[in-house]
């Protein structure tokens, strides 16, 4: 007789052993991006880097939860759109100026107040969902919020959004600078990239790696799952937020496609071919998906990109169900002439 | 808070708990003093783990209600008797897999103090005793292990020290020596047998050798309800539980 678990299971979910080279790796990686720009053309490094940085902030958001706690959330792009637009109301010069004269060293906490807080409300309502039904409950909230916006005349201007939001000055460069740009992106990525390392390995985040494993185990032990599943979304918001707030400067605004549906599916497709075993595949992801988005256009007429990046995300989910990062690994297995390490089959 | 010794540890008035139509549990009325040995017989289906669901909130009774240490308990959420130093074990192994044997004890250790989202690193204290659990249960040579790939009866050990993160004033264990290899066994026994007293201990067993010789009261289930309740010397030579035993098989 076997008892019924609430087991929590993906079937993405990496296992969160400890890798040794994982700090290492990310630190060589950290320098090959900060040398990167001067042998390469200010194309590549804002075109290409620099957007595939701020596109995998807000995929890392979404492998967050996805990697730690089990949850696929749709509703990062959204999140993420929250940010970027209560910067847009708020700042001074953006056109049409809704609510103006909000310095951006005021807007953007506020910002990322708001994202947060928007990530908190999504986990919140989708706290009882699980799997197809979390995924389906997240993408009615975003494209709820998309609607809502792009109808939405008196706060964001509807259907045209908001222009001319040209972000902050840093060290008195203005932020439309490529390499202000591509180095605020790369710094702001790295932080977010090490915080959510470092807070997988707080009590907060390995009740977080217990939910997904085994959430009825971790409210025996004392935790309140409901609740720390509600935090989780929190952080993955204050994360996207991020991502939003960049993605608006770089665009220099922001409309309601930039958040739609699909905007969406494009995170989505940017986290699973990376792979939802660890936060750098969403990195990996967006490199890949801005390369192809960048260059099929020359290559064929804009419309293919859709069919070739479609056949990527498929080509990939059933090869390596875990992205380019399970492929990876498994090489790497392999190159050690390591056998994949069988889990124990539980007897009842 | 300090309890008075003649409250007992566990009181059950008149639990119940259906399923639909089925009565899992029916009608149980039980006490467990302070510091004593309970062993819990019965064939398989008895309800014997829909007990301890109850007993520890997985899910609330039907009917009835549960005191521990004179405490009404019934209407508490799981997380909240947890905090109240109830520590359980599972027949089914429920552990994070994922994760290494030494983080597993980490967040039960955790999960019995407060800042439960501290986003602090675990203390000095934390892992110190969460390896002295790791040592407690055998598996302190397998701290950065994943848990999947732990062998049956380490999975077993690791269950138990898990349920002692708590410091659990009542320990429940569901099955504990089921599918242990005879070199397990006898360590798991010397195990519950270390337990201080300061433990109350229930322990769901099929095994009459491990649960006869620890019990010091043993309660029989069938069918969900109490059949017979006495020390382990009358339990071995009464009439309905042999019929019990025969008719079903000790083994299942
Ligand atoms: N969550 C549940 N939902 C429906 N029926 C259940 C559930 N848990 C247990 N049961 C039923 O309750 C009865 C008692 O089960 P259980 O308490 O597991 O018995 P035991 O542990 O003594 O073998 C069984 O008939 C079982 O099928
Ligand atoms: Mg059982």
């Amino acid at each position: 007789m076997s008892e019924r678990t609430g087991a929590v299971r993906t079937g993405l979910a990496a296992r969160g052993v400890r890798s040794a080279w994982v700090l290492p790796a990310s630190l060589a990686l950290l320098a090959v991006l900060l040398v990167l720009p001067a042998v390469i053309p200010p194309f590549f490094t804002a075109n290409i880097l620099g957007r595939a940085i701020v596109f995998g902030i807000i995929a890392m958001s979404m492998t967050f939860l996805a990697t730690y706690g089990g949850f696929v959330s749709l509703a990062q792009m959204m999140v993420a759109g929250i940010a970027g637009y209560t910067v847009a109301v708020l700042v001074p010069g953006a056109v049409p100026s809704i609510v103006g004269g909000v310095p951006y060293a005021v807007a953007i906490p506020l910002g990322l107040l708001a994202a947060t807080a928007m990530g908190l409300l999504v986990g919140a309502i989708a706290v009882r969902t699980q799997g197809i039904y979390l995924l389906m409950i997240t993408l009615a909230l975003a494209v709820g919020v998309h609607l809502f916006i792009q109808t939405n005349i008196a706060w964001f201007n509807g259907y045209e959004g908001i222009r001319n939001v040209v972000g902050p000055e840093i060290l008195g460069l203005p932020f439309r600078n490529t390499y202000v740009f591509y180095y605020t992106a790369l710094v702001v990525a790295a932080v977010l990239y090490a915080m959510v390392l470092y807070v997988v390995r707080t009590p907060f985040g390995l009740a977080l790696q217990g939910i997904r494993d085994n959430v009825r185990r971790v409210n025996a032990l004392g935790y309140h799952a409901a609740l720390h599943r509600i935090a989780a979304f929190g952080i993955a918001g204050f994360i996207a937020g991020w991502g939003g707030l960049l993605a608006t400067f770089y665009n220099i605004g922001i409309s309601p496609g930039t958040i739609g549906l699909g905007a969406t599916v494009n995170i989505l497709v940017m986290a699973v071919i990376g792979g939802l075993g660890h936060p750098i595949g969403a990195f990996i992801g967006a490199l890949i998906f801005v390369v192809f988005d960048t260059f099929a256009a020359d290559l064929y007429d804009r419309d293919r990109f859709n069919t070739l990046i479609g056949a990527i995300f498929l080509a990939i989910v059933l090869v390596s169900p875990d992205g380019v990062l399970g492929i990876a690994r498994r090489l790497g297995r392999l190159l050690q002439r390591r056998p994949a390490a069988q889990p124990a089959e539980a007897p009842r | 808070m300090q309890a008075a010794p003649q409250v007992p540890a566990l009181a059950l008035h008149g639990v119940g708990r259906k399923f639909g139509a089925l009565a899992a549990v029916g009608n149980v009325t039980l006490s467990v003093a302070a510091g004593e040995r309970r062993a819990v017989l019965g064939p398989n289906g008895a309800g014997k783990t829909t007990l301890f669901n109850l007993i520890c909130g997985d899910f609330p009774p039907t009917s009835g209600r549960v005191e521990l240490f004179g405490q009404d308990i019934t209407a508490l959420p799981p997380h909240h008797r947890a905090r109240s130093s109830v520590g359980r074990t599972y027949q089914t192994s429920l552990l994070f897999n994922g994760l290494s044997v030494m983080d597993n004890l980490v967040i039960a250790v955790r999960g019995a103090k407060p800042k439960r989202f501290s986003l602090a690193l675990p203390s000095r204290e934390d892992s110190a005793k969460a390896i002295a659990l790791a040592e407690r249960v055998r598996l302190d040579h397998l701290l950065e292990t994943e848990v999947a790939q732990l062998s049956h009866g380490q999975r077993r050990q690791l269950e138990v020290g898990m349920a002692l993160a708590c410091d659990p004033r009542l320990l429940m264990l569901d099955e504990p020596a089921a599918g242990l290899s005879p070199v397990e066994r006898p360590e798991l026994l010397k195990l519950m047998r270390d337990l201080p007293r300061s433990i109350t201990l229930i322990v769901i067993e099929h095994d009459m050798d491990i649960a006869l010789p620890i019990a010091d009261v043993v309660t029989v289930m069938k069918d969900g309800d109490v059949v017979v309740e006495g020390p382990p010397a009358m339990i071995e030579t009464d009439p309905t539980v042999q019929a019990i035993y025969l008719g079903h098989g000790r083994a299942h």
